[in-house]
Protein backbone atom coordinates (compact mmCIF):
# COMPACT_ATOMS: atom_id res chain seq x y z
CA UNK A 1 0.00 0.00 0.00
CA UNK A 2 1.26 3.15 -0.91
CA UNK A 3 1.85 5.22 1.97
CA UNK A 4 -0.28 8.70 2.54
CA UNK A 5 -3.44 6.56 1.48
CA UNK A 6 -5.06 6.16 4.95
CA UNK A 7 -6.22 8.74 6.76
CA UNK A 8 -7.66 9.10 10.15
CA UNK A 9 -10.71 10.78 10.30
CA UNK A 10 -11.37 13.18 13.63
CA UNK A 11 -14.17 15.26 14.54
CA UNK A 12 -14.58 18.35 15.66
CA UNK A 13 -17.79 19.99 16.52
CA UNK A 14 -19.85 17.63 14.53
CA UNK A 15 -17.51 18.11 11.61
CA UNK A 16 -15.10 15.41 9.92
CA UNK A 17 -11.31 15.96 9.37
CA UNK A 18 -8.55 14.17 8.70
CA UNK A 19 -4.78 14.01 9.56
CA UNK A 20 -2.39 11.06 7.72
CA UNK A 21 -1.80 8.32 9.78
CA UNK A 22 2.01 8.00 8.82
CA UNK A 23 1.95 11.30 11.26
CA UNK A 24 -0.02 9.43 14.09
CA UNK A 25 1.97 7.76 17.19
CA UNK A 26 -0.91 7.27 19.59
CA UNK A 27 -4.87 7.91 20.41
CA UNK A 28 -5.51 8.49 23.55
CA UNK A 29 -7.47 10.18 26.36
CA UNK A 30 -6.49 13.43 27.52
CA UNK A 31 -5.18 12.73 31.66
CA UNK A 32 -2.81 14.06 33.24
CA UNK A 33 -2.36 17.84 31.27
CA UNK A 34 -0.54 20.03 33.29
CA UNK A 35 -0.84 23.83 32.19
CA UNK A 36 1.64 25.75 31.16
CA UNK A 37 1.65 29.12 31.81
CA UNK A 38 4.60 29.90 29.35
CA UNK A 39 2.43 28.27 26.30
CA UNK A 40 0.31 30.23 24.87
CA UNK A 41 -3.82 30.13 25.11
CA UNK A 42 -4.21 27.49 22.13
CA UNK A 43 -2.53 25.11 24.27
CA UNK A 44 -4.35 22.82 27.31
CA UNK A 45 -1.16 22.01 28.36
CA UNK A 46 1.28 19.88 28.17
CA UNK A 47 1.58 16.06 28.58
CA UNK A 48 3.93 13.61 29.53
CA UNK A 49 4.28 10.53 26.81
CA UNK A 50 6.92 7.93 26.54
CA UNK A 51 8.73 9.81 29.51
CA UNK A 52 8.67 13.35 27.79
CA UNK A 53 6.65 15.84 27.93
CA UNK A 54 4.91 17.25 24.66
CA UNK A 55 2.48 20.58 24.04
CA UNK A 56 -0.85 19.88 23.95
CA UNK A 57 -2.95 22.14 21.65
CA UNK A 58 -7.28 22.67 21.48
CA UNK A 59 -7.56 22.07 18.33
CA UNK A 60 -11.15 23.86 18.26
CA UNK A 61 -9.52 26.76 20.15
CA UNK A 62 -7.32 27.36 17.33
CA UNK A 63 -10.25 27.19 14.41
CA UNK A 64 -12.00 29.23 16.57
CA UNK A 65 -15.39 26.79 17.16
CA UNK A 66 -16.28 26.74 20.68
CA UNK A 67 -17.41 24.26 22.95
CA UNK A 68 -15.49 22.09 25.45
CA UNK A 69 -11.86 20.61 24.80
CA UNK A 70 -12.34 17.55 22.85
CA UNK A 71 -12.19 14.30 24.64
CA UNK A 72 -9.41 12.07 22.77
CA UNK A 73 -5.78 13.02 22.72
CA UNK A 74 -4.12 12.69 19.27
CA UNK A 75 -0.27 12.30 19.80
CA UNK A 76 1.08 13.34 16.24
CA UNK A 77 4.35 13.48 14.80
CA UNK A 78 5.09 17.00 13.29
CA UNK A 79 8.10 18.69 11.85
CA UNK A 80 8.71 20.34 15.47
CA UNK A 81 8.61 17.80 16.88
CA UNK A 82 5.99 15.44 19.10
CA UNK A 83 2.55 17.47 19.73
CA UNK A 84 -0.74 16.38 21.26
CA UNK A 85 -4.22 17.57 19.48
CA UNK A 86 -6.89 17.44 21.26
CA UNK A 87 -10.37 16.15 19.36
CA UNK A 88 -14.01 15.65 20.00
CA UNK A 89 -13.83 11.90 18.81
CA UNK A 90 -11.77 9.83 16.11
CA UNK A 91 -14.30 8.29 13.88
CA UNK A 92 -12.73 6.37 11.58
CA UNK A 93 -9.81 4.94 9.88
CA UNK A 94 -10.42 5.72 5.89
CA UNK A 95 -8.11 4.33 3.02
CA UNK A 96 -7.98 6.08 0.19
CA UNK A 97 -7.05 6.47 -3.66
CA UNK A 98 -8.18 9.60 -3.73
CA UNK A 99 -5.26 12.43 -3.73
CA UNK A 100 -6.40 15.62 -2.14
CA UNK A 101 -7.99 18.43 -3.66
CA UNK A 102 -6.61 21.47 -2.94
CA UNK A 103 -8.32 24.14 -0.95
CA UNK A 104 -9.80 26.66 -3.41
CA UNK A 105 -8.02 30.05 -3.91
CA UNK A 106 -10.10 32.82 -2.01
CA UNK A 107 -11.05 31.24 0.38
CA UNK A 108 -8.72 32.13 3.19
CA UNK A 109 -5.56 33.86 3.99
CA UNK A 110 -2.92 32.19 1.38
CA UNK A 111 -0.33 33.20 4.26
CA UNK A 112 -2.39 30.10 6.61
CA UNK A 113 -1.48 26.55 6.56
CA UNK A 114 -4.12 24.89 8.60
CA UNK A 115 -5.28 22.99 5.48
CA UNK A 116 -3.13 20.30 3.25
CA UNK A 117 -6.21 19.56 1.44
CA UNK A 118 -10.20 18.08 0.72
CA UNK A 119 -11.39 14.37 0.59
CA UNK A 120 -14.01 13.27 -0.21
CA UNK A 121 -16.04 10.38 2.14
CA UNK A 122 -19.51 9.62 2.32
CA UNK A 123 -21.01 12.22 0.35
CA UNK A 124 -19.11 14.89 2.16
CA UNK A 125 -16.23 16.52 2.25
CA UNK A 126 -13.44 16.35 4.81
CA UNK A 127 -10.50 18.74 5.53
CA UNK A 128 -7.23 17.33 5.78
CA UNK A 129 -4.98 18.89 8.37
CA UNK A 130 -1.83 20.12 8.07
CA UNK A 131 -0.28 19.39 10.97
CA UNK A 132 2.68 21.23 10.68
CA UNK A 133 0.47 24.67 9.79
CA UNK A 134 -1.11 24.55 13.02
CA UNK A 135 0.67 26.59 15.24
CA UNK A 136 2.34 29.90 14.33
CA UNK B 1 -21.23 44.46 -27.13
CA UNK B 2 -24.32 42.30 -26.52
CA UNK B 3 -23.59 39.14 -24.17
CA UNK B 4 -25.50 36.71 -21.84
CA UNK B 5 -25.94 37.59 -18.32
CA UNK B 6 -28.21 35.92 -15.52
CA UNK B 7 -29.65 38.40 -13.16
CA UNK B 8 -30.79 38.24 -9.84
CA UNK B 9 -31.81 39.43 -6.63
CA UNK B 10 -29.92 40.28 -3.52
CA UNK B 11 -31.00 42.51 -0.55
CA UNK B 12 -33.91 43.85 -2.80
CA UNK B 13 -31.50 45.24 -5.71
CA UNK B 14 -30.84 43.96 -9.32
CA UNK B 15 -27.50 42.29 -9.97
CA UNK B 16 -25.73 40.67 -13.41
CA UNK B 17 -23.28 38.52 -14.12
CA UNK B 18 -22.05 37.73 -17.47
CA UNK B 19 -22.40 34.37 -18.44
CA UNK B 20 -18.72 32.63 -19.04
CA UNK B 21 -18.99 28.55 -19.56
CA UNK B 22 -21.59 26.67 -17.47
CA UNK B 23 -23.72 27.90 -14.81
CA UNK B 24 -25.77 26.03 -12.09
CA UNK B 25 -28.73 26.93 -9.96
CA UNK B 26 -29.08 25.18 -6.98
CA UNK B 27 -31.32 25.61 -4.14
CA UNK B 28 -29.67 26.94 -1.08
CA UNK B 29 -27.99 23.94 0.83
CA UNK B 30 -25.36 24.67 3.33
CA UNK B 31 -21.77 24.29 2.57
CA UNK B 32 -18.93 22.23 4.37
CA UNK B 33 -17.87 25.04 7.03
CA UNK B 34 -13.87 26.01 6.48
CA UNK B 35 -12.73 27.33 10.13
CA UNK B 36 -10.76 30.43 9.70
CA UNK B 37 -11.84 31.20 6.13
CA UNK B 38 -12.27 34.94 5.11
CA UNK B 39 -16.10 35.52 6.54
CA UNK B 40 -17.65 35.71 3.25
CA UNK B 41 -17.10 32.51 2.86
CA UNK B 42 -19.80 30.05 3.29
CA UNK B 43 -18.05 26.94 2.79
CA UNK B 44 -16.87 24.52 0.44
CA UNK B 45 -19.61 22.40 -1.75
CA UNK B 46 -18.63 19.22 -3.76
CA UNK B 47 -20.90 19.22 -7.16
CA UNK B 48 -20.69 17.01 -9.89
CA UNK B 49 -17.12 16.40 -9.00
CA UNK B 50 -15.97 20.08 -8.39
CA UNK B 51 -15.49 21.56 -5.06
CA UNK B 52 -17.04 25.02 -5.25
CA UNK B 53 -15.82 27.54 -2.53
CA UNK B 54 -19.58 29.21 -1.75
CA UNK B 55 -19.44 32.93 -1.10
CA UNK B 56 -22.23 34.70 1.19
CA UNK B 57 -22.40 38.26 -1.33
CA UNK B 58 -24.20 39.56 0.76
CA UNK B 59 -21.49 39.75 3.62
CA UNK B 60 -18.77 40.27 0.67
CA UNK B 61 -20.46 43.34 -0.86
CA UNK B 62 -21.33 44.91 3.15
CA UNK B 63 -25.35 44.43 2.10
CA UNK B 64 -25.71 43.02 5.52
CA UNK B 65 -29.82 43.20 5.99
CA UNK B 66 -30.52 45.42 9.23
CA UNK B 67 -30.91 43.22 12.31
CA UNK B 68 -33.30 43.92 15.20
CA UNK B 69 -32.41 47.09 17.16
CA UNK B 70 -29.42 46.35 19.52
CA UNK B 71 -28.59 43.24 17.31
CA UNK B 72 -25.90 42.69 15.07
CA UNK B 73 -27.83 40.73 11.76
CA UNK B 74 -27.21 37.06 12.08
CA UNK B 75 -26.04 35.92 8.41
CA UNK B 76 -27.05 32.22 8.87
CA UNK B 77 -30.16 31.82 10.07
CA UNK B 78 -33.09 34.13 8.81
CA UNK B 79 -34.79 33.09 5.53
CA UNK B 80 -32.82 31.01 3.75
CA UNK B 81 -35.78 29.01 2.12
CA UNK B 82 -35.99 30.04 -1.11
CA UNK B 83 -32.10 31.64 -1.67
CA UNK B 84 -30.14 30.29 -4.41
CA UNK B 85 -26.51 29.24 -4.87
CA UNK B 86 -25.29 29.94 -8.33
CA UNK B 87 -22.23 28.42 -9.71
CA UNK B 88 -19.69 30.33 -11.97
CA UNK B 89 -16.63 30.62 -12.85
CA UNK B 90 -14.31 33.17 -13.69
CA UNK B 91 -11.01 32.88 -15.49
CA UNK B 92 -11.44 29.05 -14.94
CA UNK B 93 -12.06 29.31 -11.45
CA UNK B 94 -15.27 28.08 -10.36
CA UNK B 95 -17.05 29.35 -7.41
CA UNK B 96 -20.74 29.93 -6.31
CA UNK B 97 -22.45 32.39 -4.32
CA UNK B 98 -25.60 32.87 -2.60
CA UNK B 99 -28.56 35.01 -4.27
CA UNK B 100 -32.19 35.75 -2.62
CA UNK B 101 -33.71 34.77 -5.90
CA UNK B 102 -33.07 34.41 -9.86
CA UNK B 103 -34.29 36.27 -12.08
CA UNK B 104 -33.49 34.96 -15.39
CA UNK B 105 -31.28 34.66 -18.26
CA UNK B 106 -30.99 37.85 -20.56
CA UNK B 107 -28.94 39.20 -23.03
CA UNK B 108 -27.76 42.52 -22.25
CA UNK B 109 -25.56 45.82 -23.57
CA UNK B 110 -22.34 44.97 -21.62
CA UNK B 111 -21.70 48.07 -19.02
CA UNK B 112 -19.05 50.90 -20.39
CA UNK B 113 -17.82 52.66 -17.74
CA UNK B 114 -17.31 51.26 -14.12
CA UNK B 115 -19.12 54.11 -12.30
CA UNK B 116 -17.83 56.58 -10.19
CA UNK B 117 -20.34 56.16 -6.87
CA UNK B 118 -22.55 53.17 -6.28
CA UNK B 119 -24.96 53.41 -3.36
CA UNK B 120 -23.86 51.59 -0.10
CA UNK B 121 -21.72 49.38 -2.31
CA UNK B 122 -17.52 49.47 -2.99
CA UNK B 123 -17.06 51.05 -6.48
CA UNK B 124 -14.50 48.89 -7.42
CA UNK B 125 -16.66 45.74 -6.56
CA UNK B 126 -19.34 47.30 -9.88
CA UNK B 127 -18.51 47.05 -13.11
CA UNK B 128 -20.81 49.22 -14.36
CA UNK B 129 -24.37 49.37 -15.20
CA UNK B 130 -26.58 48.21 -17.76
CA UNK B 131 -29.74 48.56 -18.64
CA UNK B 132 -33.24 46.48 -19.55
CA UNK B 133 -36.22 47.96 -20.19
CA UNK B 134 -35.07 51.24 -17.56
CA UNK B 135 -34.26 48.45 -15.39
CA UNK B 136 -30.48 49.51 -14.08
CA UNK B 137 -28.41 46.24 -13.67
CA UNK B 138 -25.84 46.46 -11.27
CA UNK B 139 -22.84 44.09 -13.19
CA UNK B 140 -20.47 43.11 -10.70
CA UNK B 141 -16.57 42.63 -11.29
CA UNK B 142 -15.95 39.23 -9.82
CA UNK B 143 -12.98 39.09 -10.30
CA UNK B 144 -12.21 41.97 -7.76
CA UNK B 145 -15.01 40.60 -5.51
CA UNK B 146 -12.94 36.99 -5.15
CA UNK B 147 -9.71 38.93 -4.49
CA UNK B 148 -9.44 39.42 -0.56
CA UNK B 149 -8.58 42.86 0.12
Amino acid sequence: MDVGTRFLILSLEGESYAVPITRLLEITVPRGIQRDAKLTEVFEGKIEFRGKWIPVVNVKKIFKLGGKPGAALLVIKGAKGLLGLLVDAVTEIIDTEQKPVPLPKGVMNPTLNYYAGILRHKEGLILLLNEDGLLP
Amino acid sequence: MRNSYLLFLLSDRIFGVRLVGAIEILPWRASRRVPLAYSYVEGLLDYRGIVYPVYNLLQRLNLGRPGPIGFTAEQQSPARTGQSIILLEENKMPFGIVVDSVVKMTSLEDPVSAPGKVRGIDPKFVKGFSYEEDQEIMVLDFERLLHAG
